[in-house]
C-alpha cells in the first residue's frame, strides 16, 4: 500500500512539472516558433509547470520539430541519450511525424520515429500553439495513469 | 536592367578582355555577358574597381538540358543596377579561379558550388563542404540527378 | 593567455536552430570563430525540380517559417514574369499587405531575442506578446499565423471585405502606440545601449565586399532597399522612407530594425487607404514556356534573391535561391573578431539569424 502511494505520488509530480527540452532537427523554423510561442504571455505554458530547460539532463520531455536531417541525426540521438529515465518524446508538426513536405529528399531521414520511440504525434503545419498545449496536456493524463 | 549603364560596363569588359563578348539576354530583368572563364579574375577585378565593392549576390550553377558537357556559373552583381556574368565549364573537369581574394563573400558560394556541382576552385587553400553531410558519398547531388534522368 | 575553442551547437539554448560555431577566445577576448552549416539542409532546390510549379510554391513556403510570405510571393512573380501574366492590382495590394505584416512581426521577433539574449526579458515577453497582434491580423485574412499558403500563381487566394477592416486597423493602432512605447526603451534604456553601442562595428566596403543587404547593411550607412531600388507593384506607388544608421554597430542594428517597425504600420495603412477594387487571381496555365528569370526582393532580412528557369514542362528546369542570411553569416566570423566573451550573443542577435534560410 506504501508502494501504491508512492508510486501516486511520484506520478502527480510527475506530471505536474514536466520540463521540456526542445530540439529543431533541421525544420523551417514554423513549429519552433509556435514552441517558443507558448513561453510567452498569450499562452503561457508555466502555468501548467511546463517549463523550457536547456540542459538535456534535466528535462523530462523532449519536444522535437523538424524532418530529421542525415546532420542532425547523431546530434538528436546524443540528446535523447542523455536525457534520464522517465522520458518521453513529442513530434512536433507534420514534419517530424513522417517528413512532411521534405519527405523524399536524399538528405532527409523523414521523421523522428527513425531514431527514436515517440510517444506522442502532434499533426499540424505548423502544429499551433493550443495544440501543443492539448497535446501536452494528453501526455500528462498518459502519465498519471500508466507513467 | 539600366540598359545605359550596362552598355558602359560591357565596352570596359571587352577592351579588358581583347574581344567582344556575348551579350546573353534570354534571363528577365537582368542584363547578362558570357565572358571566356580564364578572364574571370580580371573582370572581377574590374567590377570592383569601378563600383568601389561589388555587391556579388550569389553564384548559380546549373547544367541545361541538352548541354550535358557544360556547367554553366553565373556570378550575380547588384550594385544600382542588376547584371550578371557567365562563365561555362567543361563538364569532365570544371575547374575556375576562385574570387575569394577579391572578394571575401563569395566564400559561401563557392563552396557550395563546389560541393553540388564537383568544380574546382584554383587558388584558394581549401574548399571544405558547406551544407552537405559530413559522411555524404554519393558524389556531387545536381550531377548526379541529371545523369540520371538522361 | 593560451586560446580555447569553445564549440556552440547543434543544441544550445542560444540557439533555436542547429548551427555549429567554433569561438577561439583567449581570456574575455574573441580571437575569431569559423561556422558550420548544413544541419537545416533539406536540399528543397533539388526537391523542386521533382515538384510541379504549384507543389513548389507549398514546398518554396517552408524554407523558413518565419518569412515565408515573401518566398512564396517572389517564386509566384518568378513564374508570373515567364508566363507573361498580369497579376490583378488588388492583389498585387494584398501580397504587400502580407509582406509588411510579415515584416512587422519578424522583426518584432527579433527583437525580442536580441532582448532575451542581452538579459532583458520583459522586453522579449512584451515585443511576442505584441507579435501575437499581427499575427491574428494575418490569421484572420489568410487564416494561417505563421504559414499561409497566401499565394498562388495569378494572384492571392484570400480576399478582404469591410468587415476585416475594423479588427485591422485596431490592431494597428494598438502595435503603433505598443511601438512608439518601445522606441522610447531603445532608445533610452541605459543597460541596452551600454551593451551594443559600439559593439562589432562593419564599415560600408565590408558590406559591400560581403554582398550584405538589408537592415545590417543600412544599419552601415549603405543605402540599398530592394522595395525602392527594385519595386515590384505596388511598392513603385507607396511612399515609404528607407531608415539607415552611419554607425554600423549592434545598437545602430537594433534601432534601423525597429524604426523599421514603425515604415511598416505606415505601409500597411497606405495599403488598406488605396486598396484597389477587382478580382484578385487570374487563372494561370500548368505549364510554364520555355525562359529564365531573376527576382530579387526585400526579406525581413535583407535581399532575397530568386532565379527560375523552365524548360516548357510543368516542373522547374532549375530553382536557385539565395536567402540574405547566407551572406550575414559569411560575415559573422569577421564580427567575431575583436570583441570581448560576453557581446557574443549581442552579435549573434545582430545578424538576426535564419539557419533554415540559409541552409535551405
Amino acid at each position: 500500500m506504501i508502494k501504491n502511494l508512492l508510486d501516486k505520488t511520484y506520478r502527480w509530480a510527475q506530471k505536474n512539472s514536466l520540463w521540456v527540452i526542445h530540439f529543431n532537427t533541421g525544420g523551417c523554423n514554423g513549429c519552433d516558433i509556435e514552441i517558443l510561442d507558448l513561453l510567452t504571455p498569450r499562452y503561457d505554458i508555466e502555468r501548467l509547470g511546463i517549463i523550457a530547460e536547456a540542459s538535456p539532463r534535466h528535462a523530462d520531455v523532449l519536444l522535437c520539430t523538424g524532418p530529421v536531417t542525415q546532420q542532425t541525426s547523431a546530434g538528436l540521438w546524443q540528446i535523447y541519450s542523455q536525457m534520464p529515465s522517465p522520458k518521453w518524446v513529442v513530434a512536433v508538426g507534420s514534419c517530424s511525424n513522417t517528413g512532411g513536405v521534405f519527405y523524399g529528399s536524399d538528405t532527409v531521414l523523414g521523421g523522428v520515429d527513425k531514431i527514436l520511440p515517440v510517444d506522442l504525434y502532434l499533426p499540424g503545419c505548423p502544429c499551433r500553439p493550443e495544440a501543443i498545449i492539448e497535446g501536452l496536456l494528453q501526455l500528462r493524463e498518459r502519465i498519471s495513469k500508466d507513467g | 536592367m539600366d540598359k545605359v549603364n550596362f552598355e558602359v560596363l560591357r565596352e570596359q569588359i571587352d577592351s579588358l578582355v581583347g574581344s567582344k563578348c556575348e551579350v546573353y539576354d534570354a534571363i528577365g530583368n537582368d542584363d547578362a555577358l558570357i565572358i571566356p572563364s580564364e578572364r574571370l579574375m580580371d573582370v572581377v577585378a574590374l567590377i570592383d574597381q569601378i563600383f568601389d565593392g561589388a555587391h556579388l549576390t550569389t553564384i548559380t550553377a546549373q547544367q541545361r538540358a541538352g548541354q550535358h558537357n557544360l556547367i554553366e556559373l553565373m556570378y550575380h552583381f547588384y550594385q544600382k543596377f542588376a547584371f550578371t556574368i557567365i562563365v561555362r565549364l567543361p563538364a569532365e573537369a570544371p575547374s575556375i579561379a576562385s574570387i575569394l581574394s577579391i572578394l571575401p563573400g563569395a566564400d559561401f558560394y563557392e563552396r557550395e558550388v563546389a560541393e553540388m556541382f564537383g568544380v574546382k576552385f584554383t587558388g584558394r587553400t581549401e574548399t571544405p563542404p558547406l551544407l552537405l553531410p559530413d559522411d555524404w558519398d554519393q558524389g556531387p547531388p545536381f550531377i548526379r540527378k541529371e545523369v540520371i534522368d538522361e | 593567455m593560451s586560446k580555447i575553442s569553445i564549440p556552440i551547437g547543434p543544441q544550445h539554448p542560444l540557439l533555436k536552430e542547429p548551427l555549429s560555431m567554433k569561438i577561439d577566445i583567449s581570456g574575455e577576448k574573441v580571437l575569431g570563430g569559423s561556422l558550420r552549416l548544413g544541419y537545416v539542409h533539406r536540399g528543397i532546390e533539388r526537391l523542386a525540380q521533382k515538384r510541379n510549379y504549384v507543389q513548389t510554391i507549398h514546398l518554396v513556403e517552408r524554407v523558413c517559417g518565419i518569412c515565408s510570405h515573401i518566398h512564396t510571393t517572389t517564386f509566384c512573380q518568378a513564374v508570373e514574369s515567364l508566363l507573361k501574366l498580369e497579376v490583378p492590382p488588388r492583389a498585387q495590394y494584398l501580397r504587400a499587405l502580407m509582406c509588411e505584416l510579415e515584416r512587422i512581426h519578424s522583426h518584432l521577433l527579433w527583437l525580442g531575442i536580441l532582448a532575451k539574449h542581452v538579459g532583458l526579458d520583459t522586453i522579449f515577453m512584451h515585443t511576442w506578446h505584441d507579435r501575437e497582434l499581427a499575427l491574428d491580423v494575418m490569421e484572420e485574412i489568410t487564416g494561417g499565423r505563421v504559414l499561409h499558403g497566401a499565394n498562388q500563381i495569378g494572384g492571392v487566394r484570400f480576399d478582404l471585405d469591410e468587415s476585416h477592416f475594423p479588427m485591422i486597423y485596431a490592431n494597428l493602432e494598438k502595435l503603433r502606440s505598443q511601438i512608439s512605447g518601445l522606441l522610447d526603451i531603445l532608445e533610452n534604456e541605459p543597460a541596452l545601449i551600454a551593451r551594443t553601442k559600439g559593439v562589432a562595428p562593419v564599415s560600408q566596403k565590408t558590406i559591400r565586399q560581403y554582398g550584405v543587404a538589408g537592415p545590417v547593411a543600412r544599419a552601415s550607412g549603405v543605402d540599398v532597399d530592394m522595395r525602392r531600388d527594385n519595386p515590384l507593384p505596388p511598392y513603385d506607388q507607396l511612399k515609404f522612407s528607407v531608415v539607415t544608421m552611419p554607425d554600423g554597430d549592434a545598437w545602430a542594428r537594433t534601432i534601423v530594425r525597429a524604426e523599421e517597425i514603425r515604415e511598416s504600420l505606415n505601409l500597411c495603412e497606405m495599403i488598406l487607404e488605396d486598396l484597389p477594387d477587382g478580382e484578385v487571381s487570374k487563372r494561370a496555365p500548368r505549364n510554364v514556356p520555355e525562359g529564365e528569370v531573376i527576382i530579387r526582393s526585400e526579406a525581413p532580412r535583407g535581399e532575397l534573391f530568386y532565379y527560375l528557369r523552365s524548360d516548357g514542362t510543368d516542373q522547374p528546369a532549375r530553382l536557385k535561391i539565395r536567402t540574405p542570411t547566407l551572406a550575414a553569416l559569411c560575415l559573422l566570423p569577421v564580427q567575431m573578431s575583436d570583441i570581448q566573451v560576453a557581446d557574443i550573443p549581442v552579435v549573434l542577435a545582430g545578424v538576426d539569424l535564419c539557419v533554415a534560410c540559409a541552409d535551405r
